[in-house]
C-alpha cells in the first residue's frame, strides 16, 4: 500500500508504533462489529434457537440441512444472482458513460441535470411502486426478469451516476489528453485511460449497487409473479410464520448462505484491486 | 482532484470563442450522447410513475375501498391533515435526529477513521477488520435488523458483555429506542463511507501528504487542513448518499422496534409505510413520501453550499 | 465519436430487444375463458393453501376437458400480500379469477369493485345449507350480498398451564364466569408462584392487530357495548365497556398480573409467548388463538410434546358473566371470485370443488382451522386430528367479527394507541378512552360517528 511507497526516513520506529496503535484500535472496532454477527452464526447451528444469543447445547446442522434445497435456497440465490448482477452491470457501464460527459465538459446541462439526479436519488422507490406496477402490465413486462433487472437498474442509477462522476473528477485530464495527441477519439480514452485509472471507484460502485439490488424484496415481490422466478429477498419470507411465528435456527442459516456470495464477491472485488490501489497513487504527481 | 478540475485544463471549457452557435450546439449534442443509455432508462421507468406519484399525493388513492376504484383529486387534504397530526412532526424530528447522528455523524466518522486506519495498519488486520465490517454492510437489511434486535435485546448478547466487565445493563429496546436504532444503522452503514473513503484516500497522491509532513505538520493538523480538503468533494458525496439512504431506512427500525414504544422511534419511513400499507391509504402515504424527498434536499442544498460552491 | 454512438444506439437496440423478451411471460397474458387464474398467499409455514389449490387443480383439470388451472402462490405476509391483491386487480390481464380472501377485507373489496356477488350461485349449491349462519355472515358485504365461502375461521380463547395451577392450589379445570375471576385467579398465582407471569393479554401498538383482537376486543365484546353499530354503519364513540376492557388492561399491567410494559411492548413478543414462555411453564394464563396447538404439533414451528397435556382451554367470560356467559372473536378466509372475471361460472365450480366437504375437512386439519361446516365439525377425523379443535369449534356460537369496514385498520391502531398510553400510566382509562373518541372522529368524519351516551 501507500506505505510502502514512501521513503524510508528518521520517522520508522514512530511510523512502527503508529501502525500498533492503529491495529489495535481497528481489532477493536472490528470487537464490536463482531458481537451482533454471533447470534447469527449461534442461532444457525441450534435446533431450538431464539432471538436470545446463546452457545447451543449441541452443535446441529439440521438448520443447514433443513434451507439447502433447490426451492429454498439454491434458486432463489440464482434468481437474485441474475437480477443483482444484471443490475450492477447495466448500472455500471450506463454510469460511466453518463459520467464522461458530466465530469469533462463544462455545459449549462450539467447543472439541472445533476440537481435532477440528485432529486432521484432520494426516491422512496416504494412509494412508487404502483404506477410501475401499471408500466409493466402495458409494457407487457410483468413477470420477466428482464424487465425487472432494467428497472432495478434505473433505480440505482441517480446514486450511481452521481457516485461515478464524482470518482471521475478525480482522475486527472491530463493523461487524456496524451491519449488525444495520440489521435484517440474521447470513447477510447474513456475506456483505455479513464477506466482503468478509476477501478476502485467503478467497484465501488458495482459493489454497491449490486449489494442494493442482492437485498431488495418489495421490487421483484411486486414485478415478478411466479414462485420460481422470485430472489432470495423473498424467499426469506419463508421462515415467518402465518401468526408471526419465526423459525430462527434457519433464518439464521439461510441468511449466512444468502450473505456468503455478497462477501466473497467484495473480497474477490478488493483482492483485484489491491495492486490498483497503489498504481492509482503513483500515476498522479 | 479537486483542484485540477475546478481550474482543470478543460478540452473546451465554454462556448465564448466557438465559431458558430449551430457548430457548438451539434458538438454539444455529440457530448451528451454517452447521456443517453442513462437518460433512456431513466425516461422509461423512473419519470412516469414518479410524476403519478406526486399527483397521487393530491388524491385520495387507495388500495382498497370505494376510492380505490375511482380516487378524485383532493387538493392539499393530505397535506394539511399530516400537518395537523401531532405524530408528523415527532416523526420528522426524530427523523432529523436519526439521520443527523446515525448517518452523517456515525456512518461518516467512523467510515474515514476505518478508512485511516486501514492505511496504517497490517495486511492480516485490516483483512480481518474490513470483512467483518463489510459482512454487517452486505447482510440483507432483515437479517441485520433481527442480528441487531438480538444483540439489543434485554436478554442479549451487549447486556451479557456489559456483564461481563462488571457493568449494568439496560433494556434498551425500550428505554432507548431512538440509541438502539442509531447505533444499529452505524453498524450496518458504516461500511460504506469506509469504501468512499478508502477509495478517495487511495487516490491521493501521496506527495502531498509527504510534503506536509516535511513541513512538520502534525497528525490532526494534516487531516484538517490536507487531507480533507483534498477529498471534500468525496465527503460532500458521501454524506449526501448516507443521507439519502439512511432517510428511507424502514426494516431495520421495523423489526427491532416497530416504531415504539409509543411513537418513540417511529421515523418517516415508518409513518409511510404504516398508511400506505397497513392503512392502504396510497395517496396520503405517497404525501409523507413528498415530504421525505423535500427533507433529502434540503440536507443536500446544505451539503453543496457547505463543501462546494458550484455544482459542475 | 462514432464509437460514442455506436454504444449509444446498441444500449438502446438491446434494451428494446430485452423489452421484447418480456412478452415471454406467459402470465402477463389475458386469461382466456378456459383459464382460471387462482390467487392466494404462501407464507412461511403456511403452505397448507399451496398444497390444497394444487391438489384441486388437478381434480379439477381432470373433470374440465380442455380447461386450465394456473396457480398465482404470492409469498408474503399479511400486509404485503393485500398490497399484491390489489395491484393484480387493478390490471384487467393480471386479475384473479378465484382468490384466497380474507373476511376481513370483503367489504372494502366489495366498494373497490374487485369481488363478485355470489347469491344467484350460492341458491343452486345444496352445501350451503352446511355452513353456519355467522361463518356466513362473514362473507356478506355491505349491500347484503354474499362474495365470499369461508374456509374456515379461528376463535380466541383463554390457554392456562394446568401444571403451574396445580402448584398454585388452583382447581382445575378452570371455569372463569366473569373478568373479576380471571383477575382473582391471576392475583392467586402472583402471589403462589411469583417467578410466573400470570396472564398475558396483548396489548399496544407493538403488537399489532394481535392486541385489537385477541387483546382488547376480546374484553369489549364481553360487555354491553361493541365498536360499530352495523345498522346505522357509524362508529360508536363514549361507551361504558370501552372505558371498562381499558380499566381491565389497567388492572393487570398495575398489579404486575402481566408482562412488565417493557415486555409486552417487544414486537417480538407473539414469537416468545409460544416458543419460550409458555412451553418453559413462565406464562400462566394466556388471551390467544385457536392457533397455538398447530404451532406446538410436530410439524408447527415451536414442536413441544407435551403441550396437550400441560395447556388447557377455558372459554373468555363476559364481564359480569352476563349472556351468553362467554366471548370470542373470529377472523378466516375464504375464496372469492374477482369481478374482472372472464370465466365466473368456472370460478364459481371451482370454489364449490375446493370447499366441499372432503376438501374443507382437509383444508381445516392441514391448517389448523376451526370448521365452518357442520358436515366437517362433526366428522370424528376432523375432531381427532388436534385435540384442541373440539374446544374451540364449540366456542365459535359465541363468536364476534371485527366490524370490516375499510376504515378499521386506523381505528384498530388508535386501540392500540389508547391500550398503550394505559398499560404505561400516561392516561387514565377515561382519558384514552376520550382521545380514541376525538380520533376515531378525525378519521371517519363526524356524520359516521354514534354517541353511546
Amino acid at each position: 500500500m501507500a506505505v510502502s511507497s514512501r521513503p524510508i526516513s528518521v520517522a520508522a520506529p514512530r511510523r512502527l508504533s503508529v501502525r500498533a496503535i492503529s491495529n489495535t484500535v481497528l481489532l477493536v472496532i472490528g470487537m464490536c462489529f463482531l458481537l451482533p454477527l454471533g447470534w447469527l452464526v449461534l442461532a444457525s447451528i441450534d435446533e431450538s434457537a431464539s432471538l436470545v444469543a446463546s452457545v447451543p447445547g449441541s452443535v446441529s446442522g439440521a438448520n443447514f440441512d433443513a434451507v439447502l434445497t433447490t426451492d429454498q435456497t439454491f434458486r432463489p440465490l440464482w434468481n437474485s444472482f441474475v437480477l443483482s448482477g444484471g443490475c450492477a452491470l447495466i448500472t455500471v457501464v450506463a454510469a460511466v458513460l453518463a459520467a464522461y460527459p458530466l465530469s469533462r465538459y463544462r455545459m449549462r446541462f450539467n447543472k439541472p441535470f445533476m440537481y435532477g439526479v440528485l432529486f432521484g436519488t432520494g426516491l422512496p422507490i416504494t412509494a412508487m411502486m404502483v404506477p410501475v406496477y401499471g408500466l409493466f402490465v402495458r409494457l407487457n413486462l410483468l413477470d420477466s426478469l428482464t424487465g425487472t433487472v432494467f428497472f432495478l437498474a434505473a433505480t440505482s442509477l441517480p446514486m450511481a451516476i452521481w457516485m461515478m462522476k464524482n470518482f471521475m473528477d478525480s482522475v486527472p485530464v491530463s493523461l487524456e489528453e496524451a491519449a488525444w495527441v495520440d489521435g484517440a477519439s474521447a470513447m477510447k480514452a474513456l475506456r483505455t485511460v479513464v477506466v482503468p485509472l478509476m477501478r476502485p471507484g467503478i467497484a465501488v460502485v458495482f459493489i454497491f449497487v449490486f449489494i442494493q439490488a442482492w437485498g431488495n424484496f418489495f421490487v421483484p415481490f411486486v414485478l415478478l409473479l411466479s414462485p420460481e422466478k422470485q430472489p432470495a429477498a423473498v424467499s426469506i419470507f419463508t421462515f415467518f410464520g402465518q401468526y408471526g411465528s419465526v423459525a430462527y435456527g434457519q433464518l439464521a442459516a439461510f441468511s449466512l448462505l444468502y450473505a456468503a456470495p455478497v462477501l466473497v464477491l467484495y473480497v474477490l472485488v478488493s483482492r483485484l484491486l489491491g495492486g490498483s490501489f497503489t498504481m492509482a497513487g503513483a500515476v498522479k504527481g | 482532484m479537486t483542484t485540477t478540475l475546478d481550474t482543470g485544463p478543460k478540452v473546451d471549457p465554454r462556448p465564448d470563442g466557438a465559431p458558430s452557435r449551430a457548430r457548438s450546439a451539434g458538438r454539444t449534442a455529440g457530448r451528451l450522447l454517452p447521456l443517453g443509455p442513462a437518460l433512456v432508462l431513466l425516461a422509461l421507468f423512473m419519470a412516469g410513475p414518479v410524476v403519478w406519484s406526486f399527483y397521487g399525493s393530491f388524491t385520495d388513492a387507495a388500495l382498497t375501498g370505494a376510492a380505490a376504484q375511482e380516487s378524485s383529486w383532493i387538493g392539499l387534504d393530505n397535506y394539511t391533515g399530516l400537518f395537523s397530526d401531532p405524530n408528523f412532526p415527532k416523526s420528522v424530528w426524530l427523523t432529523v435526529v436519526f439521520v443527523v447522528t446515525s448517518a452523517i455523524i456515525g456512518q461518516n466518522v467512523l467510515g474515514l477513521t476505518l478508512a485511516m486506519l486501514m492505511r496504517q495498519a497490517t495486511g492480516v488486520v485490516r483483512a480481518v477488520v474490513g470483512t467483518l465490517v463489510v459482512t454487517a454492510w452486505v447482510l440483507p437489511e432483515i437479517v441485520a435488523a433481527f442480528a441487531a434486535y438480538a444483540f439489543f435485546h434485554a436478554d442479549g448478547t451487549l447486556n451479557e458483555a456489559l456483564g461481563l466487565v462488571g457493568l449494568g445493563g439496560s433494556n434498551w429496546l425500550y428505554d432507548f429506542p431512538m440509541l438502539a436504532v442509531i447505533i444499529a444503522n452505524i453498524w450496518r452503514g458504516a461500511a460504506f463511507s469506509m469504501m468512499v473513503y478508502a477509495a478517495a484516500l487511495a487516490n491521493l497522491p501521496p506527495d502531498v501528504t509527504e510534503a506536509a509532513t516535511v513541513d512538520g505538520a502534525s497528525g490532526p493538523k494534516r487531516l484538517m487542513y490536507v487531507t480533507l480538503p483534498m477529498i471534500r468533494r468525496s465527503i460532500s458525496t458521501n454524506f449526501m448518499l448516507t443521507t439519502l439512504m439512511t432517510l428511507q431506512v424502514f426494516t431495520l427500525i421495523y423489526v427491532m422496534t416497530a416504531g415504539g414504544p409509543g411513537t418513540d422511534s417511529s421515523t418517516l419511513p415508518i409513518l409511510a409505510y404504516q398508511e400506505a400499507f397497513s392503512f392502504g391509504r396510497v395517496g396520503y402515504g405517497t404525501a409523507i413520501a413528498t415530504i421525505m424527498l423535500l427533507i433529502g434536499a434540503v440536507f443536500s442544498i446544505i451539503y453543496i453550499r457547505m463543501l462546494r460552491p458550484e455544482v459542475d | 465519436m462514432r464509437l460514442r454512438v455506436s454504444v449509444a444506439v446498441g444500449m438502446a437496440a438491446s434494451m428494446v430487444v430485452m423489452a421484447g423478451c418480456g412478452s415471454d411471460s406467459d402470465e402477463a397474458e389475458g386469461s382466456g375463458s378456459d383459464t382460471l387464474k387462482v390467487v392466494y398467499q404462501k407464507f412461511g409455514n403456511f403452505t397448507q393453501a399451496d398444497e390444497h389449490f394444487t391438489q384441486v387443480k388437478e381434480d379439477f383439470e381432470a373433470e374440465h376437458d380442455g380447461v386450465t388451472v394456473e396457480l398465482v402462490p404470492i409469498e408474503a405476509a399479511q400486509n404485503d400480500y393485500f398490497t399484491k391483491l390489489a395491484l393484480m386487480h387493478g390490471s384487467e390481464s393480471t386479475a384473479p379469477d378465484v382468490m384466497y380472501e380474507d373476511t376481513f377485507m370483503i367489504k372494502s373489496d366489495v366498494d373497490a369493485g374487485y369481488l363478485l356477488p355470489l347469491d344467484d350461485y350460492l341458491a343452486e349449491w345444496d352445501d350451503w345449507d352446511q355452513f353456519y349462519d355467522n361463518a356466513k355472515n362473514a362473507g356478506v358485504g355491505d349491500d347484503g350480498s354474499t362474495y365470499g365461502v369461508p374456509m374456515g375461521t379461528d376463535t380466541r380463547a383463554l390457554w392456562y398451564n394446568t401444571e403451574l395451577f396445580e402448584q398454585a392450589g388452583i382447581s382445575v379445570p378452570w371455569e372463569p364466569q366473569s373478568w373479576d375471576d380471571v383477575l382473582d385467579t391471576a392475583r392467586t398465582i402472583q402471589q403462589e408462584l411469583p417467578d410466573v407471569i400470570p396472564l398475558n393479554v396483548y396489548s399496544g401498538k407493538a403488537m399489532g392487530e394481535a392486541s385489537s383482537m385477541q387483546g382488547f376486543e376480546m374484553l369489549l365484546y364481553g360487555t354491553e357495548d361493541r365498536l360499530y353499530d352495523e345498522e346505522s354503519q357509524s362508529w360508536i364513540t363514549g361507551s361504558q365497556g370501552f372505558v371498562d376492557s381499558l380499566g381491565f388492561i389497567q388492572t393487570i399491567f398495575d398489579e404486575g398480573l402481566a408482562p412488565s410494559p417493557q415486555e409486552a411492548l417487544d414486537p417480538n413478543l407473539g414469537n416468545t409467548v409460544t416458543g419460550q414462555w409458555l412451553p418453559e411453564g413462565r406464562l400462566a394464563i394466556a388471551l390467544d388463538g385457536s392457533w397455538q396447538g398447530g404451532n406446538w404439533m410436530e410439524s408447527g414451528e415451536a414442536p413441544w410434546p407435551e403441550w396437550n397435556d400441560v395447556m388447557a382451554n377455558a372459554a373468555m367470560p363476559t364481564q359480569n358473566g352476563q349472556d351468553p356467559g362467554a366471548v370470542s372473536m373470529s377472523g378466516g378466509w375464504t375464496l372469492a371470485v374477482g369481478a374482472g372475471s372472464k370465466a365466473p361460472d368456472l370460478a364459481f365450480e371451482f370454489i364449490t370443488m375446493a370447499l366441499d366437504q372432503e376438501n374443507s375437512r382437509s383444508y381445516d386439519v392441514e391448517a389448523s382451522q376451526i370448521a365452518v361446516r357442520e358436515d366437517v365439525a362433526e366428522d370424528s377425523e376432523y375432531i381427532d386430528a388436534n385435540p384442541s379443535f373440539e374446544f374451540f369449534s364449540e366456542i365459535v356460537e359465541f363468536t364476534h367479527f371485527r366490524p370490516a369496514t375499510s376504515d378499521y385498520p386506523q381505528i384498530s391502531n388508535e386501540i392500540q394507541v389508547a391500550m398503550e398510553s394505559v398499560m404505561t400510566g400516561q392516561q387514565s382509562p377515561e382519558e384514552a378512552a376520550a382521545a380514541y373518541d376525538s380520533a376515531v372522529e378525525r378519521i371517519v368524519g363526524a356524520d359516521a360517528v354514534m354517541s353511546a351516551g
